[in-house]
């Protein structure tokens, strides 16, 4: 049972992480060549359907996660490498706190993206519109691709960061 | 914060493999799932374009992956003292007849796998798939040609779900080590 949860932890933060760069430094670059218009229209398809698998992953790491964490216990712990303990006072303990915190950062950085940023970048011009209403749409849409992002940047910072954290664990933690 | 190099290590090679798996697994979930139906919301030529150019930089990650986790393995087995400077050049614990060491040969074995897929995608179907036809092609040519394309591209998606396959199975082996191994 425990063997097939932390399957499923490591699953999803590779789906979520391997995800994360894959959108950076494959599809980011392969976007320099398109048309504008074009560009617009596989964000859309690729965005929408990345955040529900990026949602999706994030939610199995944090369940599995939850509950290997409460499968621990100290006499596993006092067999491992430099016999951590289960405690604030303990770097096994500090480490595995930020790792919570770092999950509810990327959690509320993905609901945003997925819930609010995504949505925001659909341009809503209409025929009847005035030219300087067309002009502050766009530029609204303009701000939130580059909420976007920004959002995009720091889920990928901070899930490297979180991998760092969850290997260190397996020394004892880092602080 | 740990301060001996020792431990420091042990973070690095454990961060290190973890990241160049999240890459392969997540990279290529991504490409299948995500980039490969985006693709199709564009012109076919633009959507050739766009194959060619996420897929010649998806392999890039594909093997700086598979060399990281194989190196990174490497240096872990030896830190954890399962790999020696003398023959056979590993312990006891990597034998066929310990589960923990028929665990670690299954795993090295489907990456070697992978590795003999990802060559197969690099060096044979990709140049089909990017091959450009001559002027004065004959129409039978060019239908010869984009058949092969097709054909080719048939077997990358192929290749590419059971490699996705063997990876997720590889990290169920690789988290079952924990508890000694699976097989």
């Amino acid at each position: 049972m425990e063997t097939l949860l932390a399957t499923l932890h490591v699953a999803g933060w590779a789906v979520y992480v391997g995800g994360a760069v894959t959108m950076e430094w494959v599809l980011r670059y392969a976007q320099r060549t398109m048309p504008p218009s074009q560009t617009a229209v596989v964000c859309k398809h690729a965005g929408s359907r990345y955040r529900w698998f990026a949602l999706g992953a994030l939610a199995v790491t944090g369940l599995s996660g939850l509950f290997l964490l409460f499968a621990l216990d100290q006499d596993d712990l006092a067999s491992r490498f430099s016999s951590p303990e289960l405690s604030l006072a303990d770097p096994y303990g500090r480490t595995l706190l930020l790792l919570g915190v770092a999950w509810l950062i990327l959690f509320a950085v993905l609901s945003s993206m997925a819930f609010w940023l995504h949505p925001a970048q659909a341009r809503r011009s209409r025929p009847e519109m005035s030219r300087e209403e067309i002009q502050s749409e766009r530029e609204r849409v303009g701000r939130a691709i580059k909420r976007m992002e920004w959002a995009l940047r720091t889920e990928l910072v901070v899930s490297v960061l979180a991998v760092g954290l969850g290997a260190s664990l397996h020394a004892g933690g880092l602080f | 914060m740990p301060t001996d190099l020792d431990t420091w290590l042990h973070i690095i090679y454990a961060y290190l493999h973890d990241i160049s798996i999240a890459v392969y697994i997540g990279g290529a979930v991504a490409m299948e799932f995500v980039l490969g139906p985006a693709q199709g919301s564009i012109p076919p030529a633009q959507a050739q374009v766009m194959g060619q150019k996420t897929a010649d930089r998806f392999l890039w990650l594909v093997w700086g992956s598979l060399s990281l986790i194989i190196v990174t393995a490497f240096f872990r087995l030896q830190h954890m003292g399962y790999i020696t400077s003398d023959w056979p050049f590993f312990e006891s614990g990597l034998a066929l007849s310990e589960d923990y060491g028929r665990t670690i040969w299954t795993m090295f074995a489907l990456w070697c796998v992978l590795c003999v897929n990802g060559a197969i995608m690099t060096f044979y179907l990709r140049p089909r798939l990017a091959g450009r036809l001559k002027a004065g092609t004959t129409s039978a040519g060019v239908q010869a040609s984009q058949q092969a394309k097709m054909e080719a591209a048939k077997w990358i998606e192929r290749i590419t779900r059971a490699d996705l396959v063997i990876a997720v199975f590889i990290a169920l082996l690789g988290a079952s080590l924990k508890w000694g191994g699976l097989l």
